[in-house]
C-alpha cells in the first residue's frame, strides 16, 4: 500500500457565504462583510467624484450632477445609504457583543444545549429593528424628496 | 434489541479511495432501520454486510469521544449523537468534515488540529516552575471560579467547530475557535497564570482578530461548549490587558497544610475469616 | 504582538467615530425634508452654492478632513483583513500591506488637499 497524501477538504471563500444550514448571525456576517467592501468600492469613485469633479469648476459639476440624477444611480446611492446603516448598526453590535458585555455568562452546559448567541437573539433583532426603521426613515426622504 | 426494523433508507455516502487516484464520488446504499438506530449504526451496518471498505472513525458510541464527526444532510453532527429519524427524510447524505483534509472515505486528518491545540499550551502553567513540575498541594479554587469556565472544559476536540466556522473554511492559518476556546479555559482558570505565555500565540495577524462572531461554532457544538462566547471573552480580556486596564490578580494559592489531624476511625472487624 | 490587538482596537474606535462623522454628513445630504420639519433649512446641499457656502467654512473642512482619516483607515484595515482570511504566502502579506498603506496615503494626500486648498481659494 503506497503512502498517499490526504486530499485537501477547504471550503474557501465559497464557505463564507454558505457551508450548511446554519443560523442568522452567521449571515449578518456574511452582509457585514459584503456591505463593507461595497462602501469602499462607493468611496472611491465618490472621492473622485468630489475631488476632480469640484475643482474644475461649476460646468464640470453641474454636468456631473445632471449625469448621476439618473434613476439608475439614485437607486445605487439608495443601496449605498442602506449598506452603511447596516454596517453601523450591525457594526455597533459586534462591538458590544465582541467584547462580551452583550453576551450571557457561562453556564454548565445542560441538554438541549443553547449558546449565548441563541440566548441573546432579542437584542440581534432589536438592532436588526434599528437597522429596519433607519432604511424607511432614508426611504422616505429619497422618495418624498430629491427623487 | 430484537425491534423490528420497519423502515427503510437511502445512505448517499461520500466515497474517495486514495489508491485509485479518483475524485471523491457518492455510493448509495438503501438499509432498513428502526426507531432509536442512529446515523453511527446505519454506518456499522453498512460497512459489516453491504461494503466492508467503507473507513470511518467511530470509538465510543455514545457523544464523549468525539472521534465520529461528520456533515450529514449539510449540517455537522456527531454521527453516534444523531437518530436516523431526526432527519426526517428519506436519504441521508454523508460526508467528511469540511476545512480537514480527507485520509479516505469519512476519515480526515486532524494532524493539524492537534498541533494547533498543542501551540496554544492547554496546561495550567504557574509562573513557580518548581511547584509546577513537583507539586507538593492542591490549588485553592472557589465554585464561582470554577464555574467562570467550567462550561468550556466540556470540549471533546472533535473537530466539528473548525468546519463550521467560515474563516476556518479559507485561512490556513487561523487557530480555529476550538484553540482559542481552550486558550480561553486556560487563561480564564485562576489556578493559571501562563497568559503573557499564550497571547503572544493567539495575538497575530491571523489569531483572534479573525473571528468575526458568525456564531455556527457554537451553534454546532454537540457538547454545548460554546466557543464563540469563549473567543468574545478571550479578546475582552486581551483588549484590556493591551489597554492596561486589566487588573492584576495573583493566581490561585496552594491549599494550605490540614491544621488538624484527621480523627482516627476504628478499623473494622473482618467478616471473613482468615486463615481456615 | 500587541500591535494586532490594537489594531482591532482601532477598528473599533474609528468606527464609532465614523457612525458620528459620517452621520453628520448623510443627514445633511439626504435628510433635507425630514430636518425642514425640526426646522433646519440647508438650501439643497448638492447644489453648487451651497458647496461654494461650506467649502469657505473651516469646520467643514476640518469635518472632511478628519471622516477622511477615519473612513480610510477603517476601510483600508478592513480590507487587508479580509485579503489576509485567504492565506497567502508571508512575501505576499508583506507586498498587500505595503500596497494598501501606500495607496491610502496617496488617497489621504490628495484628497484633504482639495478642500484646504478651496478653502483658502
Amino acid at each position: 500500500m503506497k503512502p498517499t497524501k490526504p486530499r485537501p477538504n477547504y471550503l474557501g471563500p465559497v464557505g463564507w457565504v454558505w457551508a450548511g444550514n446554519y443560523k442568522l448571525e452567521r449571515y449578518l456576517y456574511i452582509l457585514h462583510r459584503i456591505t463593507g467592501l461595497g462602501i469602499l468600492l462607493f468611496l472611491l469613485f465618490h472621492l473622485t467624484a468630489t475631488t476632480f469633479f469640484r475643482i474644475q469648476g461649476e460646468a464640470v459639476w453641474n454636468s456631473a450632477m445632471g449625469f448621476l440624477s439618473n434613476p439608475l444611480f439614485k437607486i445605487g446611492e439608495f443601496l449605498v445609504v442602506v449598506a452603511f446603516v447596516f454596517h453601523m448598526v450591525n457594526g455597533f453590535r459586534l462591538i458590544l457583543q465582541e467584547l462580551g458585555f452583550l453576551m450571557s455568562k457561562p453556564v454548565p452546559p445542560i441538554y438541549p444545549y443553547s449558546d449565548s448567541l441563541r440566548r441573546k437573539r432579542r437584542w440581534t433583532m432589536a438592532f436588526i429593528g434599528i437597522i429596519i426603521v433607519l432604511c424607511l426613515v432614508f426611504f422616505y426622504d429619497f422618495i418624498v424628496g430629491g427623487w | 434489541m430484537d425491534v423490528p426494523k420497519t423502515k427503510q433508507i437511502t445512505f448517499r455516502v461520500q466515497r474517495y479511495d486514495p489508491e485509485n487516484g479518483d475524485k471523491p464520488h457518492f455510493q448509495e446504499f438503501t438499509i432498513r432501520y428502526s426507531k432509536g438506530m442512529t446515523v453511527l449504526d446505519g454506518l456499522i451496518y453498512i460497512k459489516e454486510n453491504l461494503d466492508s471498505t467503507l473507513a470511518f472513525r467511530t470509538s465510543c458510541r455514545m457523544a464523549i469521544c468525539g472521534s465520529c464527526g461528520m456533515l450529514v444532510n449539510n449540517y455537522p453532527h456527531l454521527a453516534c449523537h444523531s437518530q436516523i429519524e431526526e432527519f426526517c427524510s428519506e436519504k441521508l447524505t454523508v460526508k467528511p468534515l469540511p476545512n480537514f483534509p480527507i485520509i479516505k472515505d469519512l476519515v480526515v486528518d486532524l494532524m493539524s488540529f492537534f498541533e494547533v491545540h498543542k501551540a496554544i499550551k492547554p496546561w495550567v502553567i504557574r509562573s513557580d516552575s518548581e511547584e509546577m513540575e513537583n507539586p507538593t498541594a492542591e490549588f485553592c479554587q472557589s465554585h464561582e471560579a470554577f464555574e467562570s469556565f467550567l462550561q468550556f472544559t466540556y470540549c471533546v476536540k472533535c473537530g466539528i467547530c473548525v468546519s463550521a466556522c467560515p474563516t476556518s473554511a479559507s485561512d490556513k492559518l487561523f487557530h480555529g475557535p476550538q484553540a482559542l476556546a481552550q486558550c480561553y479555559r486556560y487563561c480564564a482558570d485562576n489556578r493559571d497564570d501562563g497568559a503573557p505565555e499564550r497571547f503572544p500565540v493567539v495575538g497575530t495577524d491571523h489569531g483572534v482578530s479573525h473571528c468575526h462572531l458568525a456564531g455556527a461554532c457554537s451553534e454546532s457544538c454537540p457538547k454545548g461548549v460554546d466557543p464563540a462566547l469563549a473567543i468574545q471573552l478571550l479578546k475582552r480580556r486581551m483588549s484590556s490587558q493591551a489597554l492596561g486596564l486589566s487588573k492584576k490578580e495573583p493566581p490561585a494559592p496552594k491549599a494550605p497544610p490540614p491544621t488538624q489531624s484527621k480523627p482516627k476511625i476504628p478499623f473494622p472487624e473482618f467478616t471473613v475469616k482468615q486463615g481456615k | 504582538m500587541r500591535r494586532y490587538t490594537y489594531l482591532w482596537l482601532m477598528q473599533l474606535v474609528t468606527g464609532v467615530f465614523i457612525a458620528v462623522l459620517l452621520g453628520i454628513h448623510m443627514v445633511v445630504q439626504h435628510l433635507e425634508d425630514i430636518l425642514l420639519f425640526f426646522g433646519v433649512n440647508l438650501n439643497d446641499p448638492t447644489s453648487w452654492q451651497s458647496m461654494i457656502e461650506r467649502s469657505r467654512q473651516a469646520v467643514w473642512a476640518g469635518i472632511y478632513i478628519a471622516l477622511l482619516v477615519v473612513v480610510l483607515s477603517h476601510a483600508l484595515n478592513g480590507l487587508r483583513n479580509v485579503i489576509l482570511e485567504l492565506t497567502p504566502s508571508p512575501r505576499a502579506e508583506r507586498v498587500i500591506t505595503g500596497t494598501i498603506m501606500a495607496l491610502g496615503i496617496v488617497v489621504f494626500l490628495w484628497a484633504s488637499y482639495v478642500p484646504i486648498a478651496l478653502l483658502y481659494s
